[in-house]
């Protein structure tokens, strides 16, 4: 028997399914253009590549996938870990200031560490795939350390009595009941971390590591053959499917909710000579990771003006301020309004679901300059095509730029919106569901409100994303919007790192800023739900 | 600052891009504030740049001096050609500049320049660096430089620089840069493709230190990281402004051969230019008043020959430099390519 209510809801929640399918295609689009090229697929070039550098770009790929994704879960985990179940002197601040490397491009910290290490390590070893590895660890920590940190917290101290009082020791406790139920948030910090990793263009070059990204940039500006370097990419976008596939195995089917009133864990104090390491091993990574680069940053900057180096590359603070600000906050806003519909229309529990969200969130595992390559084709078709009103050029406009960075971070608003919406008691969705309320009532009635902090988290860090972004805006960007990071370019394309140091500093300001109103989101968000 | 736009209105971007995203259609922001669209007005020269050392205060002194407003992109110079040609006749651009002679003649293949006829630039660039559609307007060279209180007798050719007494000793550019590129480019022309792949070979086999800086390369000589390394010229002069007993020594090479390798920059009229005039009148300027001001900003040659290069260039002292090979370097740069590939040249 079919009522009419039932009828209503089917239409409504076929017209979700369009909405969001034509989102996610559209958005696609570009990446898929890249993707079609294998249709042709190029077997001179690749056929040399094999004989001379593809094997040692898929060796260093894995090399610096497997330490960097190891290095952060371990890092990231066990400062998270110590934070949340340990009191030591200074632990509160410790605990927001660890988040802060997010702020810090992977490229910017590479430059400072390379210069500071060169004089003491020499300038050979310097260039090594281990420091590459290094450095990338110490700026991607913080996604694990946010998703492992705010698992702990979720968890009650009634589990972890539970265990120990059959017989688990605090270790055996921690290893076998509390982080077993994080598994699923460190997996999805890890996979995120995979994703830069692979993409990253930047870090790499300055340590002669030699990626597979890397190999993309390396075929297509040295051959001009743009066919074989977008075959080239389509194996990292495989490398970052079966990352995506291994994070829901290690995910697993597994759904962990509370029920009842939660207890959080029990924090343990430190006294003596623990809480003196567990004090040095927290701020040695922050002192690392972020006081010394902006330090040595600043002690730059005083130089540049001291010698008025600052004149020679074009070094307008407000007006590169003022580019990257309109630049983050307008993609921002356009992730974000299209991850809550993506997030609202879709139903996760139907495959076609899944394989729409796959769809939309292609652009996160190619490299920056590959997705621009997609994105200008795709608009310069539509220029051509007669289809846009007269006088209307996509190639170089506004919204063309934003479109690029939207292929590239939409997956960052999804991820964290579906993150947050999914954590929303689905015996609340029923109930609206059962008294008649429609998907996208339900959405904006009940699991958007109970989700706004982790919506809001997920604007965050889309805006810290595009803030840091390059290549896209340096091929998309208008005439009149030079972005901070465009500026980093233009001096350290010219080895002037003195140059680069007050941009770099404007957006590591930028994205502190960012970094604190993330913070204060994410406490509040844990003060609503407990 | 030259002609930066800065007037979008931001809510009703966010709105267009929403849309646009939304639909998959033709929406873009309006028209009206005319941030979209080809050029403004026939008073201003779009340029797309890959050379973006110190143009802004060159392309300041042309708007003084001609009144025509410039505005311009900075890219890599592969970007700005890919650009160039999926935009086709829709694109902005009036002129394209290239750091090197190799991204010119790859735009000149993938056919988005103009064919130029042009009685002052014919006059005041010679032959060998200019075709008919782009025109040199600087020189570079990049010389073998040496470490005068650890080397007193530096190798003399490229070739030289593979000798095994430089096991260890030597520090280069990585294969990604186009210098590198242009250098092995000039090897082919100069020795041909099997000479010029020994001679890579030798380098490799060196166990060279790659430094992906010309900078940091003349800081590794200067520190002793190592004693020989091949760089640009340009790079001294900046860091001799800054330090005038830079302990680093320039030697020229193939001074008994072909002469040093030598690299420019250069600028052409797009193929489908809405303002080629404009275009024409800016790189004519380059070439002439505006050829000082362009080559000292770098500390380059200027292309014209009867023009003086800056005090600290001229410093340097006269030299034979290889401009035979500089329109040829393009054509030979994928070959450069396949060699350093094949050579294990990192």
């Amino acid at each position: 028997m079919t009522s009419a209510a039932t009828i209503r809801q089917r239409t409504r929640s076929l017209s979700g399914s369009i909405v969001t399918f034509t989102i996610a295609l559209v958005v696609a689009i570009p990446v898929l253009v890249i993707v079609w090229s294998i249709v042709q697929p190029s077997t001179d070039v690749w056929r040399e590549l094999w004989a001379t550098r593809l094997p040692g770009m898929i060796g260093d790929t894995a090399t610096l996938l497997v330490t960097v994704v190891a290095g952060t879960v371990v890092l990231g985990t066990s400062l998270a870990w110590l934070v949340t179940a340990y009191q030591f002197p200074g632990r509160g601040l410790l605990g927001s200031l660890l988040v802060a490397p997010l702020a810090i491009p992977g490229y910017v910290l590479g430059f400072v560490w390379l210069d500071a290490l060169q004089a003491p390590l020499g300038a050979r070893q310097v260039r090594s795939i281990w420091l590459c590895a290094l450095v990338l660890t110490l700026t991607l920590y913080p996604y694990v350390y946010l998703f492992a940190r705010a698992a702990f917290r979720e968890q009650s101290q009634r589990v972890v009595d539970v265990a120990r009082s059959l017989g688990c020791s605090r270790t055996a406790a921690f290893r076998r009941v509390v982080l077993p139920m994080a598994r699923p948030s460190i997996a999805g910090g890890a996979a995120l971390v995979g994703m830069e990793v692979l993409t990253d263009v930047g870090t790499v070059r300055l340590f002669n590591v030699s990626t597979v990204a890397d190999g993309v940039l390396r075929v297509w500006f040295g051959t001009g053959d743009r066919n074989a370097a977008a075959e080239l990419s389509v194996l990292l976008i495989g490398v970052a499917l079966l990352l995506i596939a291994g994070e829901r195995l290690l995910r697993g089917r597994a759904r962990y909710t509370q029920s009842g009133t939660t207890v959080g864990l029990h924090v343990h104090r430190l006294s003596g000579s623990s809480a003196l390491v567990a004090t040095v091993a927290g701020w040695s990574v922050f002192a690392t990771a972020v006081a010394i680069p902006i330090i040595r940053l600043i002690a730059w900057a005083n130089e540049a003006r001291r010698t008025s180096q600052t004149t020679t590359v074009a070094g307008d603070l407000p007006f590169h301020l003022l580019s990257s600000l309109r630049m983050a906050a307008v993609a921002t806003i356009a992730c974000l309004g299209l991850g809550v519909l993506l997030v609202t229309g879709l139903d996760r529990r139907r495959a076609s679901g899944a394989v729409v969200a796959r769809l939309a969130t292609l652009g996160y595992a190619v490299p920056g300059p590959v997705v621009a390559i997609g994105v200008l084709v795709t608009l310069a078709a539509l220029d051509r095509s007669g289809w846009l009103p007269a006088d209307w050029i996509l190639v170089g406009s506004v919204a063309g730029l934003v479109y690029a960075l939207v292929v590239r971070f939409l997956a960052v608003a999804y991820q964290g919106i579906d993150a947050s919406v999914g954590k929303v008691s689905p015996s609340m969705v029923a109930s609206a569901r059962t008294l008649g309320a429609g998907r996208f009532r339900v959405a904006t009635r009940v699991e958007l409100p109970l989700a706004a902090a982790g919506v809001l988290a997920a604007a965050v860090l889309v805006a810290i994303d595009t803030l840091k972004e390059l290549p896209i805006t340096l091929l998309l960007r208008p005439f009149g919007t030079e972005t901070l990071p465009i500026w980093v370019w233009q001096a350290t394309s010219e080895s002037l790192w003195v140059q680069a140091a007050v941009p770099s500093l404007a957006i590591v300001a930028l994205g502190m800023v960012l970094v604190g109103v993330l913070l204060w989101t994410l406490e509040r968000g844990a003060e609503t739900v407990s | 600052m030259i002609h930066k736009h800065t007037r979008q209105r931001m809510t009703g971007l966010a709105v267009g891009a929403l849309t646009l995203a939304a639909c998959g259609s033709d929406t873009t922001p309006s028209d009206a504030d005319g941030t979209v669209g080809p050029t403004p007005d026939a008073g201003t020269v779009t340029v797309y740049t890959g050379r973006h050392y110190g143009i802004e205060p060159v392309f300041e002194a042309f708007t003084a001096d001609t009144g025509i407003e410039v505005r311009f992109t900075t890219g890599n110079d592969p970007e700005l050609r890919e650009r160039l040609v999926v935009e086709g006749t829709n694109t902005p651009a009036d002129v394209l500049m290239t750091a090197d002679a190799s991204n010119a003649e790859l735009a000149s293949s993938a056919a988005v320049l103009a064919v130029v006829d042009s009685a002052t630039l014919a006059e005041a660039i010679p032959a060998e660096l200019r075709t008919d559609e782009w025109f040199s307007l600087s020189r570079r060279a990049r010389v073998i430089i040496s470490s005068p209180e650890r080397v007193t007798d530096p190798p003399t050719t490229y070739a030289g620089v593979g000798d095994p007494e430089w096991q260890g000793r030597i520090c280069l550019r990585p294969s990604t840069h186009p210098y590198t590129q242009s250098l092995v480019a000039s090897l082919i022309v100069a020795e041909g493709e099997e000479r010029a792949t020994e001679i890579v070979q030798s380098w490799v086999d060196r166990d060279p230190l790659y430094i992906n800086s010309d900078t940091d390369i003349y800081q590794a000589v200067a520190d002793g990281e190592c004693d020989i390394a091949i760089a640009n010229t340009y790079y001294l002069g900046r860091l001799l402004t800054e330090d005038p007993e830079f302990p680093v020594e320039i030697v020229w090479p193939e001074q008994d051969g072909n002469g040093a390798h030598v690299n420019v920059s250069t600028a052409a009229v797009t193929r489908y230019a809405p303002n080629p005039d404009g275009a024409l009148a800016l790189i004519e300027w380059l070439a002439t008043d505006g050829q000082k001001a362009f080559a000292d900003a770098n500390f380059e040659y200027p292309a014209d020959p009867t023009v003086e290069p800056d005090p600290t260039v001229a410093a340097w002292g006269e030299f034979v430099a290889d401009v035979v090979a500089v329109k040829q370097l393009g054509e030979f740069q994928p070959t450069a390519i396949e060699i350093l590939s094949a050579t294990g040249y990192e």
